[in-house]
């Protein structure tokens, strides 16, 4: 860990800054679920083994135990559903909205939430080109828009977009595991 | 006692008014920022740290899923601030070391007012217990009953009064007592 992180560290340690919206979460699912004009919510209450699953696969419980998808449809058909994912890092939390087509790949990533000291590295790591890197991944495949953007982003930023990769990898591992049916 | 603010260098009892100034202004902004967030109400504190009402109390013992249509105006809805378990300890880890620093802080101005010793020793209990009750009114709020949000009411309040009071003692001993030097 080089000099900046660990400042940067401790500085979080001592303090955690408030949360800012970075996409309203109308804008949101709109964005990742274009053309829908009908949404549902599918909640997925989790038994112990499965959450006991999921939580083995990428070290994360949702919470209450309840993983929730949108699911957008117009009409009849189907446009493809989106998660949101909260990632505590030690600067505080993150929102990750992650949208699927109807064949299950990743339409799209927003950050939608971070903290007033994360907002400039998220902008930084978005800015760098992070949320194309997402881009049809399906479940199985491993998040790597970190290392993507390593040499066109600072350290803070590479660093958030790790924090981004923890949240796409849940999502991915949720939509994968337990999201069943017509999206 | 040779530590009597009443009686300190000019320059002891700046420090102290400079100290107690900036506790002041980080208790305002404290206080603003719990407004945005959990807010002053038993009911605010409980959702904020109780998490929504959950329809199954229990893990189902097979995964259940369940689907209800939303409008786009529910996507809007102001989100309540919820503090999960995770984010409670880490705000617990982060928070009642500086509290307890804040207190420590505040009892050394209250061991140098002119005070009966029994009102000293309530006041600094005061002063160490409101984050004590604070911190654990959150905890029983998420583990044992919504109930217990008026603990966490309570603490916020008495942080601020047992403030208020050192402060407000302080800067009259200091600046405005007849028998200052």
């Amino acid at each position: 860990m080089n000099v900046p992180m660990r400042l940067a560290t401790i500085a979080a340690v001592l303090h955690i800054t408030p949360a800012v919206v970075l996409v309203k979460r109308p804008d949101a699912v709109q964005a990742l679920l274009p053309g829908a004009d009908a949404y549902f919510a599918r909640e997925v209450h989790l038994s112990t083994p499965d959450a006991h699953r999921l939580h083995k696969a990428v070290e994360w419980s949702p919470e209450d135990g309840v993983l929730t998808f949108y699911v957008g449809r117009t009409g009849s058909a189907a446009v493809g559903a989106l998660e949101f994912v909260r990632v505590d890092t030690p600067h505080g939390p993150i929102e990750v909205a992650v949208g699927f087509t109807p064949q299950g790949t990743v339409r799209g990533v927003l950050v939608t939430k971070a903290t007033v000291e994360m907002k400039p590295w998220v902008l930084e790591a978005v800015g760098a080109g992070l949320t194309n890197h997402y881009r049809q991944l399906k479940p199985g495949d491993t998040p790597n828009g970190a290392a993507a953007i390593a040499g066109q982003a600072g350290d803070l930023a590479v660093y958030i977009a790790g924090e981004v990769d923890k949240g796409v990898a849940r999502a991915l591992a949720a939509y994968g595991a337990f999201y069943t049916g017509s999206a | 006692m040779l530590y009597d603010l009443r009686h300190a260098d000019a320059r002891i009892k700046w420090l102290v008014t400079c100290l107690l100034a900036t506790l002041g202004l980080s208790y305002v902004f404290g206080a603003l920022m719990v407004s945005l967030y959990a807010g002053f109400t038993p009911r605010g504190v409980a959702a904020t740290y109780r998490g929504r009402e959950m329809s199954m109390p229990m893990p189902p013992e097979t995964t259940m899923v369940l689907e209800h249509p939303m409008a786009m105006a529910e996507f809007a809805k102001p989100e309540t601030h919820t503090v999960d378990t995770n984010l409670l300890i880490q705000d617990t880890h982060v928070h009642v070391p500086m509290y307890g620093m804040i207190a420590a802080a505040l009892s050394l101005v209250v061991v140098g007012l002119s005070l009966e010793r029994r009102r000293a020793f309530g006041l600094i209990t005061v002063l160490f217990a409101a984050p004590w009750l604070d911190f654990a009114g959150m905890w029983l709020t998420k583990f044992a009953s919504a109930r217990f949000a008026i603990m966490t009411l309570v603490g916020g309040w008495a942080m601020g009064l047992g403030y208020v009071v050192v402060a407000a003692l302080a800067v009259q001993q200091m600046w405005f007592s007849r028998e200052r030097s």
